[in-house]
This record gives structure tokens, C-alpha cells and sequence, in this order.
């Protein structure tokens, strides 16, 4: 039987829930310690050998440093060892450690934890191995080619294999490539407001279509697996960038923003990334069973797509025409996104959601209260006003839930 | 379940091999030919010990090239080659379009800057003409009193009016008058990158190259493809061929 992490956080509770079970006559004693007795075997291993984690983590970081040792014994070498030596140790360390890892978590099955990250160390090196190629011919056309090289090469293994490292390389390296290709695009503007808006609107975008793309995958029992990583980063990422819009301030000439907000330099990204997320939302409304709240959930993600899009292909009509105001409308947006976060994480019983939206709550509040861009009265109506949308929302949801135990006849606990 | 993951390893293996094979082939057939570079400061941090290299056709000077076009940053442009004396190739004309019959090197436009070079005729205290070209002459106007410092070649090492605050001393030769005549010509200079600026070598060595004052000596051969492309093939230095 494979070993969950759940598996060992639930006996301490178990032992609680089986005292109560007990006195309620459910289970007998024997029950009771047959159940028990389940998970103490688990228990034991962890307090002998550490959770299993722990030998995630460990052979993770081992693999990294393996790595990275490799890149410095070829860096430190590199007059010593001939043309041909240096892409011998690359080639030879790619297969070897792609090889073992193979054989340990798959072949033999004795060590699947330190046989995955052996496979993991397999991708770095591959990464490093472009690099070192560029490097050994003086290759520099254009740098993040090397980086979109290694996102293709990795992400066929990362489907297949189904392992969450392998797709937060992929994806991490991929957003890299993203911001790398952009800003090289943009690196004959001067980056003034206006164009730094729209490296920020891009990223937004990006992330929105990491978000589809993960609730697809969670959708699908074959790349649940896989889910994690998209949503994980794809919400961070809206989020994140959705923060940073809160501080949103055009504050310049009507001539700077005609003559920068130039977002026809990005322009070409948009269509993939489009693309993506329609199939992305196409693709989860296709099964059958659906989690709850999907509805608003797509609903939501598709109208804040929308938004980011109008504003990023006709960022010089908003700039204009809204001004000082598209800053209070991202405000009250971004409040909107974590509320929403918050309600889908708790009836979906899904942590990462609440996380996510708790996290962004305290920044929010943080930064509006020591915002000095706002006038106090607007601050302290904002305060109000959220709070108060709170607390009717909390009022309302135990108005709810009374009503709803009152018909179960249970007591409130 | 080993038949896939070996042929998705194989793919990664493919992916390397072909950056190496690629680049052989564009090397074996592209036409050679040979860049001179100048100095400039070095390391690039993502990738640890680089020369950075300007070449001599990284600058393009539209005036002297009788070019009234104009060229955004990042346009692909096409600069063409004529072979010097001593084996190198110079730019003598710059386009949007490839020409035909002629060589020419891709690259990409950058950014514009205005050159602007002053000749100026100086009457000294004995009364005879010198004509001068110093690097910058902005604020001197006709008829003010200047000194200029030399170097042994008569080129100005730097020029001061009488009524400057700041008054160096000269190390070598200097010439003292009025100035009798200043002309200035302004003229567009185009920066253009070719994809092959940077050189890796080994810890340490990247700066003996750049401080090799005398970079004449530091020649690059660069393969160009058929569509003007080109990649670095070797470093020239001193007789000894870096690869």
C-alpha cells in the first residue's frame, strides 16, 4: 500500500475519534485496537526513518546539489577537458542518472522517493547541458531559446511520468522564458509605467491560463497528478500580479503614455496563451462529475481573462479614458478574487485556495492601511465597506447553516 | 513502460545532439570570413567567464555610408562586406533587404546615436594655421583663446578655453591661440547586434584578451549561413586559434 502524507497526521486523530466511537457503542475495544493497530505500523516508521517527505526533500536537494556540482566541475575544468570530454560527461551523466533513477523507482521499485529525484536530476542536467553547448560554441543568438529548448525537452517526461517536480521545473522554467523573451522585446523601450504594465498584464494572462490548465487536470483522474503545480503557481501568479495592480498609478503625461502603453510588442504571446485557456476551460466542462462551485470558478476566471485582455490590447484607451480609477477598480477586483478564493477553498475543502486567499487578505490590508496615495476618508470607507461585506456574508452563511442542522435535528457543536 | 521513458530520454538526447550538429554544419558550410573587434568590459553573469566583443561593424556610420534611412530598434537589417587589404571585411553600406551579388552579414538594429566631429583652425601666438580635431568642442565659440594638449601622433589629448576654471597641465606638446574657424559634422551612427558577442573562455583568461590594448591583433572567424547569419567559429590571438 503506498504511503500518503495524510496517513500521518490522521492516527493522532483517529485516536480521539475511536475514544468517542467507543463510548457510543459503535465499535468494541478489539475494533478499536484492530484499527489502531493499522496505522501504529506507519507511525513507527516515521518516528524510526522520518516522514516520508523528509526522503523527498532530501534526495531533492541532493539531486540539486549533484547538479550543480556537475556544472562547476565542467565550469572549473573547462580548459582541461577536450571539446569532445566535456560532452561526454554531459551525455553520460544525463543517461546515467535518468537510468538509475529509472531503474530504482520503476525496474527494481526499491527506492521510488531518491529514483525520482535521480530522474529529476536526469532534467537538470539536460538543462545545463543546452547551456553548456551554447557555451562550448559561443552560441548566443538569442538566450531564451535555450530556456524554451528545456521546457520542450522536459515537459513530454513530465506528462508521462506524472511527477509534480518534474512539471515545477518545466512550468517555473517556462514562465522565466516568458519574462526573459518579453523583456528582450521590450528591451529597446525605455521601461517607464506604462510598458512595465505591460509585462505585468502578459504575466497575468499567463498565470490566469496556468489556473485553467491546472482545474482541467484536477478534472481528469489521469493528470490529477500533475494538477498541483499549475494551480498552485497559476493562482500565486493572478494573485500575486493582482497585488501588485492594487498599487496601480498612471500619474503621467498624456504624451508619455501615447508614446510608450505600446503593448504591440507583446502582442504575439496572446493568441497561444488564449488559445490554451480555451481549451483549457473546454476540456474541464467535459467530464461528467465536476467539483463544486465549478461554475463560478470558470465564470470568475474567464471575466478576469477578459478584463486583463481589453486592457492589455487597448491598454492606451483605459489609460486614458479611466485614469486615476482603473486603481480603485483593481482594488475592488482583487478584493473580489479573495473572497472568492476563500469561499471556493472552504466549500471545496481544497487548503491551497485558502491559503492563497488568506496569504493575500493580510497583504492587502497591510498595504491599504499604510497606503499614503489614498485620502484617509476613501481608506477608512474602504475598511468599513469590506468589513462589513464580511460580516453580512458571515451572518448570512450561519443563518444558513442553522437552518440547515435544524433540519439534520442536530445540535450545534 | 522502459520503451517509452527510454524514447522520451531519447528526445532530450536529440534536442542536444542537434544543437552540436547544427551548429558543425553551419560552420563546415557557411563562408568564413574574418572580423575585427575592439575592446570593451567583460563577464556576463549567466554564464560565467565571457569576452564580451564589439566589433568593428557594430557601429555603422550612416553618414559616411551616404544612408538617409532611418532603422527601428530590433529591425533586421543586412550590412554589407567588402574585403580589406589585410583580409578582414568592413561594412560599407547597411539595408533592409539582403542585397544580391555582394556579402552581407544579418543582424539586428539597436538603437541610433549622432556622432558629431568638430575641425577646428587654430591661429597660435606666432601666427601660423593649425587644423585640429579634437573629440569634443561644445562650448567654444570663434575668436576664444584656447590651449590644447597633444599626444606625439598631434592628436588632442584635451582642449580648455583661457577662461575655464579647470586648467590641466599638459604632459606632452600643447598649442596655444584663437580660434579662427569651427566646423562641426553630425552624422547618424547605427548600432547593430550579430549574435556573436560573446566568447566563452576559461576562468581568468577573458580578461587578457579585452586588456590586449593592441586589439588588431584579436581577429574573429565567423561562419555566415547563406541568409547572412553568422556564428563565431574561432578567435584569432597572437597566432593561436581559439575554438
Amino acid at each position: 500500500m503506498p504511503v500518503r502524507k495524510e496517513d500521518f497526521s490522521f492516527p493522532k486523530k483517529l485516536e480521539t475519534e475511536a475514544e468517542e466511537w467507543l463510548k457510543e457503542g459503535i465499535i468494541d475495544s478489539n475494533q478499536k485496537s484492530w484499527i489502531l493497530e493499522r496505522y501504529r505500523l506507519l507511525q513507527k516508521v516515521e518516528e524510526r526513518a522520518g516522514p516520508g517527505r523528509l526522503i523527498t526533500t532530501l534526495s531533492v536537494l541532493g539531486s540539486l546539489l549533484v547538479g550543480i556540482g556537475i556544472i562547476l566541475f565542467i565550469a572549473s575544468n573547462w580548459s582541461a577537458i577536450s571539446k569532445l570530454g566535456k560532452l561526454l560527461i554531459i551525455f553520460i551523466s544525463l543517461a546515467g542518472s535518468y537510468g538509475l533513477g529509472f531503474y530504482c523507482r520503476y525496474e527494481k521499485g526499491h527506492y521510488p522517493k531518491v529514483g525520482a529525484s535521480l530522474i529529476l536530476l536526469g532534467s537538470l542536467i539536460f538543462g545545463a547541458g543546452i547551456f553548456l553547448i551554447a557555451q562550448i560554441y559561443h552560441l548566443k543568438a538569442h538566450q531564451p531559446n535555450g530556456l524554451l529548448l528545456w521546457g520542450a525537452g522536459v515537459l513530454p517526461l513530465a506528462y508521462y511520468l506524472g511527477f509534480k517536480s518534474l512539471m515545477t521545473l518545466c512550468l517555473v522554467d517556462l514562465l522565466v522564458w516568458l519574462g526573459m523573451e518579453a523583456s528582450y522585446r521590450m528591451s529597446y523601450v525605455e521601461l517607464v509605467p506604462p510598458d512595465i504594465f505591460a509585462l505585468i498584464l502578459l504575466f497575468w494572462t499567463a498565470g490566469l491560463t496556468l489556473w485553467a490548465i491546472g482545474l482541467w487536470h484536477r478534472e481528469w483522474a489521469s493528470l490529477k497528478m500533475i494538477s498541483t503545480p499549475f494551480i498552485l503557481m497559476g493562482a500565486f501568479l493572478t494573485f500575486f500580479i493582482g497585488f501588485l495592480s492594487t498599487f496601480f498609478r498612471p500619474g503621467l503625461s498624456e504624451y508619455v503614455i501615447q508614446l510608450h502603453a505600446n503593448s504591440t510588442l507583446l502582442i504575439s504571446f496572446y493568441p497561444v496563451l488564449i488559445i490554451l485557456f480555451l481549451i483549457a476551460v473546454i476540456f474541464r466542462l467535459l467530464p461528467d462529475r465536476k467539483e463544486r462551485g465549478w461554475i463560478y470558478e470558470t465564470i470568475g476566471l474567464m471575466i478576469l481573462l477578459a478584463i486583463v485582455l481589453i486592457l492589455s490590447l487597448y491598454l492606451q484607451w483605459a489609460l486614458f479614458s479611466f485614469k486615476g480609477s482603473l486603481r480603485l477598480i483593481f482594488n475592488l477586483l482583487f478584493l473580489l478574487q479573495i473572497i472568492g478564493l476563500i469561499f471556493l477553498g472552504f466549500i471545496r475543502r481544497y487548503s491551497v485556495y485558502v491559503n492563497i486567499g488568506l496569504l493575500f487578505f493580510s497583504l492587502d490590508v497591510f498595504a491599504r492601511y499604510f497606503d499614503l496615495f489614498w485620502e484617509l476618508l476613501p481608506r477608512s470607507l474602504f475598511f468599513i465597506f469590506g468589513g462589513l461585506l464580511l460580516l453580512f456574508g458571515g451572518i448570512y452563511l450561519e443563518r444558513k447553516r442553522r437552518k440547515i442542522l435544524a433540519s439534520f435535528h442536530l445540535k450545534e457543536v | 513502460m522502459r520503451k517509452k521513458f527510454i524514447l522520451l530520454i531519447l528526445l532530450q538526447v536529440v534536442l542536444l545532439a542537434g544543437m552540436i550538429v547544427y551548429r558543425h554544419y553551419w560552420v563546415i558550410t557557411g563562408k568564413k570570413l574574418l572580423l575585427r573587434i575592439e575592446p570593451v568590459d567583460p563577464r556576463d553573469i549567466f554564464r560565467g567567464d565571457y569576452v564580451r566583443l564589439r566589433y568593428e561593424i557594430s557601429s555603422l556610420n550612416l553618414g559616411e555610408m551616404g544612408i538617409e534611412e532611418s532603422f527601428q530598434p530590433r529591425e533586421r537589417v543586412y550590412v554589407h562586406l567588402e574585403q580589406n587589404p589585410d583580409g578582414t571585411y568592413r561594412a560599407t553600406s547597411v539595408s533592409r533587404e539582403p542585397p544580391s551579388g555582394k556579402i552581407f552579414i544579418q543582424g539586428r538594429a539597436r538603437y541610433t546615436t549622432t556622432l558629431t566631429k568638430w575641425e577646428v583652425t587654430l591661429i597660435d601666438d606666432e601666427g601660423q594655421t593649425h587644423f585640429l580635431k579634437p573629440s569634443w568642442f561644445g562650448s567654444v565659440k570663434k575668436g576664444d583663446r584656447v590651449t590644447f594638449c597633444l599626444d606625439n601622433q598631434g592628436g588632442v589629448v584635451e582642449s580648455f578655453k583661457e577662461s575655464d576654471s579647470y586648467k590641466p597641465t599638459c604632459k606632452g606638446p600643447s598649442l596655444q591661440g584663437l580660434i579662427e574657424e569651427i566646423q562641426t559634422f553630425k552624422s547618424k551612427v547605427l548600432e547593430v547586434e550579430y549574435g556573436i558577442e560573446s566568447f566563452f573562455v576559461e576562468e581568468g583568461k577573458g580578461k587578457r584578451i579585452e586588456s590586449s590594448r593592441d586589439t588588431k591583433k584579436v581577429v574573429l572567424e565567423i561562419a555566415l549561413r547563406k541568409d547572412g547569419r553568422g556564428t563565431i567559429a574561432a578567435l584569432l590571438m597572437e597566432g593561436k586559434r581559439f575554438e
